[in-house]
């Protein structure tokens, strides 16, 4: 590694990169490095190769080669290099929530309240088969009469997914019906989202906020350790934790839900540092799943003689009992086989409170202290770790910057792990630093409650358009990707967008080559759903981004009618 | 005297070094996203032709382009011998793009000057050579890449 760009700003971390540097270990900031340059057409979204015909470009500066072998121009590929994203994102959503609802209904595990169960399973046929969902009719009125205005109100796979995906395949459809597609299937996914916190509450009962530790201190040299990787059946994970307990046996999780009650899956780290818990030697076993999974695993894990279990194979594990069982027996045989291998576990812990939902954040109080004054806006945090960036360091100082400027933050997911790393979702708040008039409000909304709160973004944006009784376009409430990744996020943005959340998502998405979506993922999203999807592609440091948000928040009409 | 050096065998053909010349050398925005979208569209110095090859000027040592233009303003840097246009003199008679045998010199459709590689005059080293992923393009001393040539 001999690039001077700081790697990560999480100091666990660095610690490791020197060692893999002197080791001469590849990780992904090596490989990031060398595939510099990128290919400039794919970046700009300006290639195509969804036949073999191609693969096709659209030289930006060559007159002969404008359009690809079938006629597609390079407003067409760019909105289609979005599509593509958005429809692999909602098979994503929708093997999450199909992966639970089968562990229902082989009964791999038992819901403890059967009756919402059902109707979470009737959503999910619905789904299938194209038709209404009840969390579609529980949406507000308005928002659903928006989307249907628009045609993009969610229908089902057959339409939302199938038929959007035709549209790479060929026909004739402009960048504005393309991409009303692509928030199509996107709603299709964020309603998979919704339906899958519905399952899961269902089998797992309510989430509390719960608190846990989190980074690569949590490892213990003395017992074997179990991490899970991505997103595997909760089922499954149930199981694990259930039998490893017993046998005295860790189990953490790296880019899984850390969740599912009365189990807790403490994050180790964040996606972009995912080969770094293997190095501290603590790791006995993975269980790989595949989403957020780099492949690269392996061969750091051999390096380190820890073993790595495929959590979905080709041969699908019939027993669950069992294999959780040969899974924590195979960790112990490989903590017992591995104590030559030296532990060296950074001490690097942080405490967080996670698993706020729309029962334990009141939005009510939300709406309240926006009209009132006592919190300019609300940004919502959302994404993973991007190699591009410093890792967490457009989330840290994105948020101390509105922190400072009595702006509630809320975050989900891996971007609620990256704060948490650096004590963001720690109700001490040592070294947080919040304005005075945030800091007020947060002690209102209870006791233990973080400078920034984890909790779903889509469930708290719902419950305070209800709670406000206005439509969430009208709320100065932004949604922040810093170090977007996978596909599943871009699926998030387009939900936020589509709910009338004005949306920043970094890196720029793949239509730069298209001034024509670029401007339609503005003005078309404005006039359809009063927000945008911003598409920055002007370098900006953090800070410098964290001010497009305060403009747009200062922009924004009083809800006093008092001047800030 | 430096050239660039291209293995026809190692081109596989990206355009890569089209887009960076492009955006780097001839837009004024100087970034992709922006140089994609510039009016007029910039014009990059070296052509990806045929069966996957980048050319662009070899900045002869007897250059017919210097030669053939009227008025001094295809101009030869006596410390790298590298060929440069001096575009405020250019009189756009376009004999230069005419004379080149590589046809590396376009006539420009906007500004009415001639446009070639510099070899990155301004720059420590050619963009095209930097950022071609496959090292089709180096940069090699004249003499050298001679040796090669004949001595195998």
């Amino acid at each position: 590694m001999e690039f001077i760009q700081k790697k990560s700003t999480d100091n666990a971390v660095e610690h490791f990169l020197a060692k893999a540097a002197d080791q001469e270990i590849p990780l992904a900031w090596d490989r990031y490095e060398g595939q510099l340059p990128v290919c400039g057409f794919c970046e700009a979204g300006l290639s195509c190769r969804d036949c073999l015909q191609g693969p096709c470009i659209s030289h930006p500066f060559r007159d002969a080669s404008k359009k690809g072998v079938c006629g597609k121009d390079k407003n067409t590929l760019a909105v289609q290099s979005l599509l593509r994203l958005v429809i692999k994102g909602t098979m994503s959503s929708l093997d999450l929530v199909a992966d639970l609802a089968n562990d229902i209904v082989t009964g791999d595990t038992k819901p403890a309240d059967k009756a919402a169960a059902d109707k979470a399973l009737k959503e999910i046929q619905a789904i299938f088969s194209n038709k209404e969902t009840a969390s579609m009719k529980e949406l507000p009125a308005a928002l659903s009469k928006s989307w249907k205005d628009a045609g993009v109100y969610p229908e089902g796979i057959l339409r939302d997914l199938f038929k959007a995906s035709q549209k790479l395949e060929g026909g004739v459809a402009g960048v504005e019906e393309t991409l009303l597609w692509a928030f199509k299937t996107a709603l299709l996914g964020n309603l998979a989202q919704q339906v899958q916190k519905k399952l899961k509450r269902s089998v797992f009962g309510d989430i509390a906020p719960t608190k846990l530790d989190v980074s690569l201190g949590i490892l213990q040299k003395d017992v074997p350790n179990i991490v899970l990787y991505g997103q595997i059946s909760a089922a499954l994970k149930q199981k694990i934790a259930g039998i490893a307990k017993k046998a005295k046996v860790n189990v953490f999780g790296v880019c899984t839900d850390p969740l599912l009650p009365p189990y807790v899956f403490s994050p180790v780290t964040n996606y972009g540092s995912q080969e770094i818990p293997i190095m501290t030697g603590a790791v006995d076993l993975i269980v790989a799943g595949d989403q957020f999974v780099n492949p690269s695993i392996m061969q750091v894990a051999k390096d380190w003689k820890v073993t790595v279990v495929p959590a979905a194979g080709l041969d699908k594990e019939k027993d669950l009992n069992a294999f959780a069982k040969k899974i924590v027996d195979l960790a112990k045989k490989s903590f017992d086989n591995r104590a030559d291998v030296p532990k060296d576990i950074p001490a690097d812990k942080q405490t967080a409170i996670m698993g706020f939902s729309s029962e334990t954040l009141d939005a009510a109080k939300v709406a309240k202290g926006l009209g009132d004054g006592k919190i300019k806006g609300v940004v919502v945090f959302s994404g993973s770790s991007n190699v591009k960036y410093s890792q967490d360091n457009e989330y840290v100082a994105m948020a101390r910057v509105f922190l400072q400027n009595d702006i509630l933050c809320i975050s989900e997911g891996e971007a609620s792990v990256a704060l948490a790393k650096h004590g963001f979702l720690n109700p001490k708040m040592e070294g947080i630093e919040c304005s005075k008039g945030l800091m007020g409000f947060l002690k209102s909304l209870g006791k233990n409650v973080p400078a920034i709160i984890d909790c779903n973004a889509t469930e708290f944006i719902l419950a305070l358009a209800k709670a406000g009784k206005k439509a969430t376009k009208d709320y100065p409430v932004f949604a922040c990707f810093p170090e977007a990744n996978r596909s599943i996020e871009v699926v998030k943005a387009m939900g936020m967008v589509a709910m009338g959340v004005t949306t920043y998502f970094w890196p720029s998405l793949p239509v730069t080559g298209s001034p024509e979506t670029m401007k339609a993922l503005s003005d078309v999203s404005a006039a359809k759903f009063g927000a945008k999807l911003h598409v920055v592609t002007k370098k900006l440091s953090a800070p410098e981004k964290a001010k497009l948000f305060l403009n747009e928040i200062e922009a924004t009409p009083s809800m006093s009618g008092k001047d800030w | 005297m430096k050239v660039i050096k291209v293995d026809p065998e190692k081109c596989t053909g990206c355009h890569q070094c089209e887009l960076w010349c492009g955006s780097e050398i001839a837009s004024i925005g100087k970034e992709l996203p922006l140089a994609i979208n510039e009016e007029p569209q910039p014009v990059p110095r070296v052509y990806v032709e045929g069966k996957k090859y980048a050319i662009q000027c070899r900045h002869c040592d007897d250059a017919p382009c210097v030669k053939a233009c009227p008025n001094g303003t295809m101009r030869k840097d006596p410390e790298t011998g590298l060929i440069y246009v001096h575009e405020p003199t250019c009189i756009a008679c376009w004999m230069c793009v005419m004379v080149c045998p590589f046809a590396v010199i376009n006539p420009s459709p906007t500004i009415k000057v001639a446009i070639k590689c510099d070899r990155c005059r301004s720059m420590g080293y050619p963009i095209c050579a930097e950022i071609c992923p496959t090292q089709a393009m180096t940069l090699v001393d004249r003499k050298d890449y001679r040796k090669k040539k004949f001595t195998t």
